[in-house]
């Protein structure tokens, strides 16, 4: 059965994107890559000076695996130095797919949702696709939507923190309400169970990057979100059972006499 | 060997593996010229000039493999030895300590501080606890009274650090003593049993490629990996050991030198880029500077120094033998940690090289 991830008319199998920084190695950077099976990478420019240089031996390198790639503009602090960033990286990466970040809080990296949607605004109409990282907040999500972005990244939690879903009501909205957009969860997830959990929710994929980068087996931590992004969709598309407030047994119980199980039908 | 006339070894690269190697092989009968593409008593050109010299096999092994830490002992017991040697044969001091390090993190990090006992613990087992010691507020300041605004620390006692800026004028005094063949102003390229000079090729029963980043194309994968160090200059502040402070996002260092002076580092970008010292870089060190003690904030620049690291795509040391040629690169991160264990295998391949052609 084909059930495909659909990004600005580009489709992909695989529902895990992930980062490329903070990995022991390069080498095992690449194997990770290469367990997680994601088709998605993304990769930041902000400090490497890119002026001055075309040829990256470490960016030569990340070319090489094949992924369509996802530069960032992470690090920057205003719309103005995010729009620059886009503009060399897809000068430099040849792609005109950017993730967009605009960072209004230093310490915690929380998303700036004004300079945010200033800047896909102006990103839209330079002919971007523009994927933004970007708050649980609905009316956000919909300026985005409105400014012409055709897919949202809320995050789970703050950048690096490992938190997981932190506020599954608002998440909830947003699947609920914005039912036709794809939805990737942004930072914030440390643990596979969690992926499984976004994904088990509906969200349309995971992107993540020091919960696989900072384990003690990186390589084996990806091809453990990679299967946990798999059993979460499974799950989905298999249609979740509603939560109960009491057990039933799934077959019925012969040593229980037939008007306790009647009872126990009618606590249902 | 038969004695009859000295085998002849060339060395390229006069950066700290071309120094140690060529001086420990000065100590056997052989014929040695030392090539380097610069100058030799430039205090610039290697990632060895740049780096703040520490020898500190623990706290690298948090983001290493657990090979680069054995070598690290090795090169640790090595260090001891050597530098006694270096101090008797050139009467000048190397400034080797061995005073162990320290890890700090502010209040709202500690848990930095667990995560890297915990994967310490991940890669070494139990054995791990007795090397770290943890410290309380008090205990802290004890060993660094400047450490005051931390409630609690690691000390890694068996950790060291080397002043480069005195080694390594020290090894080439002794190279000059020694009669070694100092070539500068040379850039080569390296084949078995061949240097090709500009002026044209030379015949050497050994060859010995330690180019760093010089070597690039000849390497697979080699890559740089940029640094950027702060030295500063303080009356107010004094620190007796490497201390590092663990923050999610930026990791700094501070390796007290003689005369108030302290190397501050370092940044690690995937950028073979050797432009001048950024400001967001400058910033994001001095403010980590200023955090483990306010009366930094005094404290003068008085030098920036950026370069980049020679490494491969698994970070971990390169080591190619055939015959008439060795090549030794890629100690990235880990130039002063690995050299001597790294030059000690090399030297023994190049004996046994010289063995089997006689």
């Amino acid at each position: 059965m084909s059930d495909l991830l659909t990004l600005y008319g580009k489709t992909f199998s695989s529902r895990l994107l992930v980062g490329t920084a903070l990995y022991p190695s390069p080498a095992i950077m690449r194997q990770s890559v290469q367990a997680s099976a994601s088709e998605i990478i993304t990769l930041s420019l902000r400090r490497q000076n890119p002026a001055q240089q075309r040829d990256n031996s470490f960016w030569n390198y990340i070319r090489e695996f094949g992924c369509q790639l996802l530069p960032n503009t992470a690090g920057c602090k205003s719309s103005r130095e995010a729009i620059e960033l886009a503009k060399m990286s897809q000068e430099i990466f040849q792609t005109d797919w950017i993730k967009l970040e605009v960072i209004g809080d230093d310490y915690n990296l929380q998303p700036d949702p004004f300079g945010l949607v200033e800047a896909a605004r102006e990103l839209v109409q330079l002919g971007f696709k523009v994927l933004p990282y970007c708050t649980d907040d609905l009316v956000l999500c919909r300026k985005l939507l409105d400014v012409g972005c055709e897919v949202l990244m809320p995050w789970g939690a703050p950048i690096g923190t490992g938190q997981g879903l932190l506020n599954k009501y608002n998440l909830q909205t947003l699947r609920d309400r914005l039912s036709d957009v794809p939805l990737i969860i942004d930072a914030g997830i440390g643990a596979p169970s969690q992926a499984t959990e976004a994904l088990e929710m509906g969200f349309d994929a995971v992107l993540l990057n020091t919960a696989i980068a900072k384990a003690q087996d990186p390589v084996r931590m990806a091809q453990a979100f990679k299967l946990a992004v798999e059993s979460g969709r499974i799950a989905f598309n298999s249609g979740l059972m509603l939560r109960r407030q009491t057990a039933s047994p799934s077959t019925p119980t012969l040593d229980m006499p037939f008007w306790q199980q009647a009872e126990s039908m009618l606590q249902e | 060997m038969t004695g009859k006339t000295k085998a002849r070894i060339a060395i390229a690269g006069g950066g700290l593996l071309g120094r140690l190697l060529a001086w420990r092989l000065s100590r056997r009968d052989l014929d040695i010229t030392l090539f380097e593409a610069g100058d030799l008593s430039a205090s610039e050109g290697g990632a060895c000039w740049t780096a703040a010299g520490m020898i500190s096999p623990l706290s690298e092994l948090v983001h290493s493999d657990k090979r680069v830490y054995l070598l690290g002992l090795q090169s640790l017991e090595l260090w001891s030895d050597w530098s006694r040697q270096l101090e008797q044969q050139s009467g000048r001091k190397v400034e080797y300590r061995r005073a162990g390090s320290i890890l700090v993190a502010h209040g709202k990090d500690r848990s930095e501080l667990l995560q890297f006992l915990r994967e310490l613990q991940g890669k070494l087992g139990e054995s791990a606890r007795g090397q770290v010691q943890l410290l309380d507020a008090n205990a802290l300041v004890e060993l660094e009274p400047a450490l005051q605004s931390f409630e609690q620390g690691l000390y890694l006692r068996g950790e060291a650090d080397i002043n480069n800026q005195c080694l390594l004028p020290i090894v080439l005094s002794i190279l000059r003593q020694q009669g070694v063949n100092l070539r500068e102003h040379s850039k080569v390229s390296c084949e078995a049993g061949q240097i090709s000079l500009a002026s044209g090729e030379e015949q050497f029963d050994c060859v010995i490629d330690c180019r760093g980043l010089g070597a690039k194309g000849q390497i697979e994968g080699l890559r740089g990996v940029r640094g950027e160090v702060m030295v500063v200059e303080s009356r107010e502040v004094v620190l007796h050991r490497p201390v590092r402070l663990l923050h999610p996002r930026y990791k700094l260092y501070a390796v007290p030198r003689s005369d108030g002076l302290t190397v501050i580092g370092a940044t690690e970008i995937e950028s073979e880029d050797r432009s001048p010292i950024s400001v967001r870089s400058s910033m994001e060190l001095s403010s980590a500077l200023y955090s483990l003690n306010p009366a930094f904030a005094e404290a003068r620049i008085v030098e920036t120094r950026v370069n980049c690291r020679p490494a491969t795509m698994d970070n971990m040391p390169y080591i190619h033998n055939e015959d008439g040629l060795v090549r030794v690169n890629g100690l990235y991160r880990h130039g002063y940690l690995l050299a001597p264990a790294m030059v000690e295998q090399v030297v023994n391949q190049v004996t046994q090289q010289l063995l089997q052609v006689v």
